[in-house]
């Protein structure tokens, strides 16, 4: 998000969901949409039925490279220097929008210094793609009529998440194709409300809709609403956090509603950081293994159990209502929050999620006009500034939230663990369809445990011979900071030298493997890309 | 349209031949199934056109079960269209809900919704509200039968490249009642992998719609891969029909097939 805040001056999902359908041409990078982003898939299917082109850059063969009229195999975390390589031959052969350039934007020369130097050949080089293939990629995005592109953490979970972000920004601003319908930059959000959440402030560095902690008159403004006192320093990220711990200057954590025992990479390091805070509590709907860490556990309610609204990827804001009263103790997180608030010594009254979506309103400009009573139906996509706005389908049509759109000139960097003798092969880790993230729910879900009950190592056919291992098998995988055991599946969805890895397994954590090594921007970890050995276990 | 079906309703339940009537209701601005109980609280009762007709429709039937089950001794009423009777029928023949525990109330498709059906019959034999439409014949199938049969075969295996075996198909299907499900089963087909093991997941299913499908186009409605499913279970029943002289949910009401299930015989 970080990315595209720079670039465009707002972190979201630039064009609707339905506008795909009628793109002309649609680059997926690092996303597995039908397993990940199913319905979102819905869109491309319609598109390509239509006629239009389909890209897919993946180092993975996934579902999407059936309906691809191009798949294109990257070396891992090499995106950089592809999206630049597809810039260069843009450039070179004058398919740019150099109108669009000149009007809307602002930092193209030093951008052009830059791509000049990555030619097809250099780039073929670095990233494993063909001259041809660039080629071809170039010509079907910059000039089709329409073009799309759709990312998510194929993109983002790497050292270099917000340089590949601003790679595809540049891209987007250099062929004119955003701020109309059916073009734009396009990152997916995983869970229903993981915009909402962001939305509403749920980062170290902003108050909700993204305005600033450290400008005063932001603070003041908040001052001023909640009548308290507010600190003008950003907060931490989680990385941040466990380092925190370690070194004694953090001594309790409050997790809502995340299962970093899973989730976050090098979990050995992870546990010895949680183990060591005076305070730990946890607020989920399960029991999760962060939660079997904790002092308190605060039983929250599910989506059944509840009002309000989420916030979805492209930012449409939907009801929703409690279908059942929560089970046992648990309750709203809304009001254990404000529970525990008021014990603090700072009361909080709200009567109901419908009194906090109207001061949500009150203090946030993107979401000044949203209330309960106008989500009937399909609800409304930010922004929407004010009761009479009917929401906003793509954003910087004619003019970026930034103002003029920021081209960033940007170097390709290696990820921060490469494979050498010790660590031969690339781990690449992700989802799969059956489950969510740590598998807090869908684990929980027998039948989507039966579809798929336990993790499983993605090896090609070559590679699994010179190792002695048979399908089913089960290998020891090491990396730097851990070992996990699991069992092999035989595949031509990986290329050789690579290993593929789902996250969800906490008795196979991939999460063991991974490298906590982060964006400096972002903080979030390349989980994409480490270094690992692997070995048939006795 | 509606109003006649509410004053249907109304009756039904004044008079006590019905405990509650399954329909659809629209309420915060999406349609769902809906229970009606009180004959004096009909509102946003609605028949599932939203924004064109037969948008907005369910698999009452299926509702019907579960509910028939929680409450075997009552009658309920159930809002049917021209697929529902068929399914109603299909499923009294299949011993799967009580001809004596339901009252139908029956509505005729217009036109538009019998085209883009291909419906062979858009309206139930009795119905209270909306004029029959023509009957359509399967030109989807048609097409297709007129391709080679290897060319046939490669347009299916592209259609079911994109089943992101969501199950929806299954879920949403009237006519699928079965606590053990075939799909599900490793001993017949390799779980875990996308797309759904292809083509042997959609063959599995078509076979077994066999004799069962009533031709709603649910499944095709909610497929997130826009598979056309429907039409590959119209062969089935066309398949069926050439074979075993039998279309599930035509004829008389309470006519048996003219075939024996094997071992039939043995139960009796
Ligand atoms: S059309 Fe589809 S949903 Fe309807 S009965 Fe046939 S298989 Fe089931
Ligand atoms: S509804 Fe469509 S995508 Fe889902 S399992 Fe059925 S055929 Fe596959």
């Amino acid at each position: 998000m970080a990315g595209l805040a720079a670039a465009f001056g707002s972190g979201a999902m630039t064009n609707s969901i339905a506008e795909l359908e009628d793109a002309d041409c649609i680059l997926v990078i690092g996303s597995n949409t039908t397993s990940s982003h199913p319905l979102v898939a819905t869109r491309i299917f319609r598109a390509k039925e239509k006629g239009a082109k389909v890209i897919v850059v993946d180092p993975r063969k996934i579902q999407l490279v059936h309906q691809a009229d191009l798949h294109v195999r990257h070396n891992l975390g090499t995106d950089v220097a592809l999206v630049n390589g597809i810039m260069h031959v843009i450039l070179a052969n004058g398919w740019h929008n150099q109108a669009f350039v000149d009007e809307r934007t602002e930092g193209f020369e030093e951008l052009r210094g830059v791509v000049e130097q990555y030619t097809p050949e250099r780039t073929a080089e670095i990233t494993g793609v063909s001259v041809e293939d660039i080629r071809t990629m170039a010509e079907w995005y910059a000039k089709a009529r329409a073009s799309s592109i759709v990312y998510c953490m194929g993109i983002t979970q790497h050292t270099t998440g917000v340089d590949n972000v601003k790679s595809l920004a540049n891209l987007a601003m250099l062929t004119g194709h955003i701020g109309r319908e059916s073009t734009g930059v396009n990152p997916l959000r995983g869970q229903n409300n993981v915009q909402g959440a962001c939305d509403m402030g749920g980062l170290p560095n902003v108050y909700p809709g993204y305005q600033a902690v450290n400008v005063p008159e932001n603070r003041e403004k908040f001052e001023k609403v909640w009548n308290a006192k507010l600190s003008d320093k950003v907060g931490l990220t989680i990385p941040g956090i466990l380092e925190g711990l370690n070194s004694g200057s953090v001594k309790a954590v409050y997790v809502v509603g995340e299962n970093p025992m899973v989730s976050d990479p090098d979990i050995h390091h992870v546990e010895k950081a949680l183990r060591s805070a005076e305070l730990l509590v946890v607020q989920d709907i399960f029991l999760t293994p962060t939660a079997e860490l904790a002092h308190v556990v605060l039983p929250g309610a599910s989506f059944a159990e509840k009002d309000g609204t989420f916030s979805n990827t492209e930012r449409r804001v939907q009801r929703v209502r409690q279908a059942i009263k929560p089970i046992g103790q648990a309750r709203a997180d809304w009001e254990i929050i404000q529970d525990l608030s008021t014990r603090f010594g700072y009361p909080m009254n709200y009567e109901s999620p419908a009194a906090i979506l109207d001061e949500v309103a009150q203090v946030t400009p993107s979401y000044g006009g949203i209330t309960f009573d106008r989500l009937e139906g399909d609800g409304l996509s930010w922004p929407c500034p004010n009761s009479e706005h009917p929401g906003t389908k793509f954003l910087h049509a004619g003019r970026f939230s930034r103002g003029l759109g920021l081209f960033h000139a940007i170097e390709y960097k290696p990820p921060a663990e490469v494979v050498d003798v010790d660590y031969p092969f690339w781990l690449t880790t992700g989802r799969v369809h059956v489950h969510y993230h740590t598998g807090t729910m869908t684990r929980n879900s027998p039948s989507l445990h039966e579809e798929m009950p336990e993790g499983f190592l993605e090896i090609n056919p070559q590679d699994a011979r010179t190792l002695g291992v048979k399908s089913g098998d089960t290998v020891r995988v090491s990396s730097r900071r851990g070992e996990v055991l699991v069992r092999v599946d035989l595949t031509t969805r990986v290329r050789q030298g690579m290993v593929f890895m789902p996250f969800h397994f906490v008795e196979s954590c991939a999460n063991i493997l991974t490298n906590p090594a982060h964006d400096p921007i972002a903080k979030i970890p390349e989980y994409k890309v480490c270094a690992v050995t692997l070995e048939k276990a006795a | 349209m509606v109003e006649k079906i509410k004053t249907e309703v109304q009756q039904l339940l004044i008079s006590g031949k019905i405990k509650g009537f399954l329909g659809l209701r629209e309420q915060h601005g999406q349609v769902g199934p809906y229970l009606f109980t009180d004959a004096q609280d009909l509102e946003g009762m609605v028949i599932g056109d939203r924004l064109k007709p037969g948008d907005s429709r369910y698999p009452l039937n299926k509702q019907l079960m579960r509910i028939a089950r929680c409450y075997p001794d009552e009658v309920f009423g159930v809002m049917v269209r021209g697929c529902d009777e068929r399914g109603l029928r299909t499923l009294f023949g299949s011993n799967q809900l009580n001809p004596e525990k339901v009252v139908s109330v029956g509505i005729a498709c217009p036109q538009e919704l019998a085209d883009a059906c291909e419906c062979l019959k858009p309206f139930p034999d009795e119905f209270v509200a909306g004029e029959p439409a023509e009957a359509r014949s399967f030109q989807t199938v048609a097409k297709l039968d007129a391709m080679e049969i290897e060319d046939r075969f490669k347009v299916w295996l592209a259609e079911f490249s994109r089943c992101i075996k969501c199950y929806g198909c299954r879920n949403i299907c009237p006519m699928c009642y079965c606590k053990d499900c075939t799909l599900e089963s490793r001993d017949f087909l390799a779980i875990g992998s996308l797309p759904a093991e292809n083509p042997i997941f959609h063959l599995t299913r078509a076979i077994h719609m066999a004799g069962r499908c009533i031709d709603c186009g649910l499944c095709n409605e909610v497929c997130p891969a826009d598979i056309p499913l429907r039409t590959l279970y119209k062969k089935i029943a066309d398949i069926v029909e050439e074979e075993f002289h039998y279309r599930p949910g035509y004829g008389e009401a309470g006519t048996r097939p003219s075939f024996k299930i094997l071992g039939e015989d043995l139960q009796h």
